[in-house]
């Protein structure tokens, strides 16, 4: 099982006791963590738009382009950008694979969402498995030996590929609502999401479309597992964590928005920090759904929702 | 000879898992991934009060059993309040929550180390030290389970179920209640995996927070779409199916480690394919 202690996170956070310091570091944790989920969530979003089914083999691309940079960058040797390029890539076309081969069929026979979700189950298993067939089931980091090249900001350190995570994450968040809001592409998938039906009558290509769809999601999901993989290191059952972080924030942001999901990876973020403060970093998984089952509870539509639950 | 005693121990823990999950998952149509922190409960509760309390195994059972229903009992009304995909993700969530319980609350349940000793059922005065006698025990429970399950699902009780499962609008108009109904399910299944859990942890003589995860959920899901949603027999078989097979592979000259992700392979895969060719199951009568 796997748990991610982000980059020496908990030794800050013990060590340092005032008030102002202890909360400029956790706040700077959690804008690091807010990255990895709201990348994931912003990502996983996408496809639920066009598909409206929880897909647990999103987590797996994270891991399927973490893996492929791993093997660019030992096995071939490729340079750094050409690996991460290749990794992005591999988990793209896997995510499109995914709907080809599995979803898209089952779409045309009507299955409903907790069927979806089952077989995204299968699809999950079986990355995994393959991916620890190949590789071995252990972790391993990604990081280039040598230098780790590390800022400080006031008490608080951020490493680089942490400024990578976070710029990643503003990009992404710029680049979507871009991308869904500005160009003929976005009104498109926005048309699919609204209604289905509706937009095949007036002739756009549905499944085409929500192959892109699955594309980009795969594709962002691959990038962040590389960071994360450089940032700790990978291993073949770390997509799930990614993807139950994502499906989390996406969910209590308001899922099915993109800015919802962007403020639901920086609200999970800091309740799950200030959680590890008050209990210790063991808990983050627990807290992470606790914040869910609150939500869902209470507030189902989400931080920024409108929609029904 | 040791070896295929082994297998169909492990065959009658995990029957006993995937015949409470179906109650649940084929005959009231709720797909609980909950149930590996059940499962996880009763396995501390018997590793815990045999070690630390002293208590026979029989009495370890029982209270696991009581335990267990009393959080299927708060987790079930939680869960009452989503619907299909909700549900899904929000019954995993206590999966995630009892796995860091048991990981993080070191005091009491040794945290990833787990709990090491746990004796052997005593019965009459003698211990069940070898495994044939344990495996005598674990199938008089199977039966046992697969035996009320069947009884459960014959009953006017099971058949509002299955309306339920159908049509919650219709169960209600001819008067059964809906979330009763489910709770008191949902309960019953819960002990039942309880139960597997205790067997579990006797017969390993330890646990560790490692077997209670998501991916034992999915595990025991696949048996149940593999064997058959909503049949009792359908369950066995399908545990028979998953745990024989990969046990073949290892035979056929797998090294270990490679044999433990043939397994998931082998279930993430049928359940890919199955609900392309037969959604139901080999045996079953109802999809998901």
């Amino acid at each position: 099982m796997t748990f991610y202690s982000f980059s020496g996170m908990l030794q800050c956070l013990c060590k340092r006791d005032k008030g102002m310091e202890l909360f400029l570091q956790i706040l700077i944790n959690s804008v690091i963590v807010a990255s990895i989920y709201g990348v994931m969530a912003m990502s996983f979003t996408l496809a639920y738009r066009g598909t409206r089914f929880f897909n647990m083999a999103h987590g797996a691309m994270g891991a399927v382009g973490g893996y492929m940079f791993f093997f660019l960058h030992q096995n071939l040797s490729w340079p750094f950008l050409a690996c991460v390029f290749g990794g992005v890539v591999a988990a793209g076309l896997t995510g499109l694979l995914t709907d080809r081969l599995v979803f898209m069929p089952q779409r045309k026979r009507g299955a409903s969402g907790a069927v979806l979700l089952v077989v995204s189950l299968g699809i999950l298993a079986v990355i995994e498995a393959v991916i620890a067939m190949i590789f071995s089931s252990s972790f391993q980091p990604l990081a280039p030996m040598g230098e780790i090249t590390s800022y400080q900001i006031g008490p608080a350190r951020i490493s680089e590929i942490q400024t990578w995570m976070v710029m990643t994450n503003l990009l992404v968040f710029a680049g979507m609502l871009f991308l869904l809001y500005e160009t003929k592409f976005g009104r498109l998938l926005r048309a699919i999401s609204d209604d289905q039906e509706v937009a095949r009558i007036l002739g756009i290509r549905t499944n085409l479309l929500i192959g892109w769809m699955f594309f980009i999601s795969a594709a962002l999901a691959g990038l962040m597992g590389i960071l994360v993989g450089l940032d700790t290191g990978v291993e073949p059952t770390m997509g799930f964590y990614l993807l139950l972080k994502g499906v989390i924030a996406a969910i209590i942001g308001g899922i099915s928005g993109v800015p919802g999901a962007f403020v639901g990876g920086f609200f999970l973020a800091f309740s799950e920090n200030l959680g590890v403060w008050a209990l210790g970093g063991a808990w983050r998984d627990a807290i992470a759904f606790i914040l869910l089952l609150g939500f869902l509870l209470f507030r189902p539509q989400g931080i920024l929702g409108s929609r029904e639950g | 000879m040791e070896y295929l005693i082994n297998i169909s121990i492990l065959f009658s823990i995990y029957g006993i898992l995937a015949v409470s999950l179906n109650l649940v998952m084929g005959y009231t149509g709720l797909v609980s991934l909950a149930h590996a922190a059940f499962y996880g409960i009763g396995a501390y509760a018997t590793a815990l009060l045999m070690t630390k309390v002293g208590l026979g195994f029989f009495e370890t059972i029982l209270c696991g059993m009581l335990l267990t229903g009393l959080a299927a009992l708060a987790i079930g009304t939680v869960l009452s309040r989503f619907r299909d995909d909700y549900y899904i993700i929000a019954s995993a969530g206590f999966t995630v929550i009892v796995f860091n319980i048991l990981m993080n609350w070191r005091e009491v349940t040794g945290g990833a180390v787990g709990v090491f000793g746990v004796p052997r059922p005593m019965i009459a005065g003698t211990v069940l030290t070898s495994n044939l006698s344990f495996l005598g025990l674990s199938l008089v429970f199977l039966a046992v389970v697969a035996g009320a399950g069947t009884l459960i699902v014959r009953s006017s009780f099971g058949r509002a179920l299955k309306i339920i499962r159908e049509d919650e609008d219709v169960a209600l108009v001819f008067g059964y209640r809906p979330l009763h109904y489910k709770l008191a399910i949902f309960v019953i299944s819960a002990m039942m995996a309880s139960v597997a859990g205790s067997l579990l942890a006797s017969y390993l003589m330890f646990v560790d927070p490692s077997t209670f995860t998501l991916n034992e959920n999915v595990f025991v899901i696949a048996m149940i779409v593999l064997g058959g949603l909503a049949d009792i027999r359908g369950a066995l078989l399908g545990a028979a199916l998953l745990i024989g097979l990969p046990e073949a592979l290892r035979f056929t000259g797998f090294p270990d480690d490679i044999a433990a992700q043939m397994q998931k392979l082998t279930y993430g895969l049928l359940l890919i394919v199955l609900i392309f060719i037969r959604p139901q199951g080999i045996l079953g009568k109802f999809r998901i």
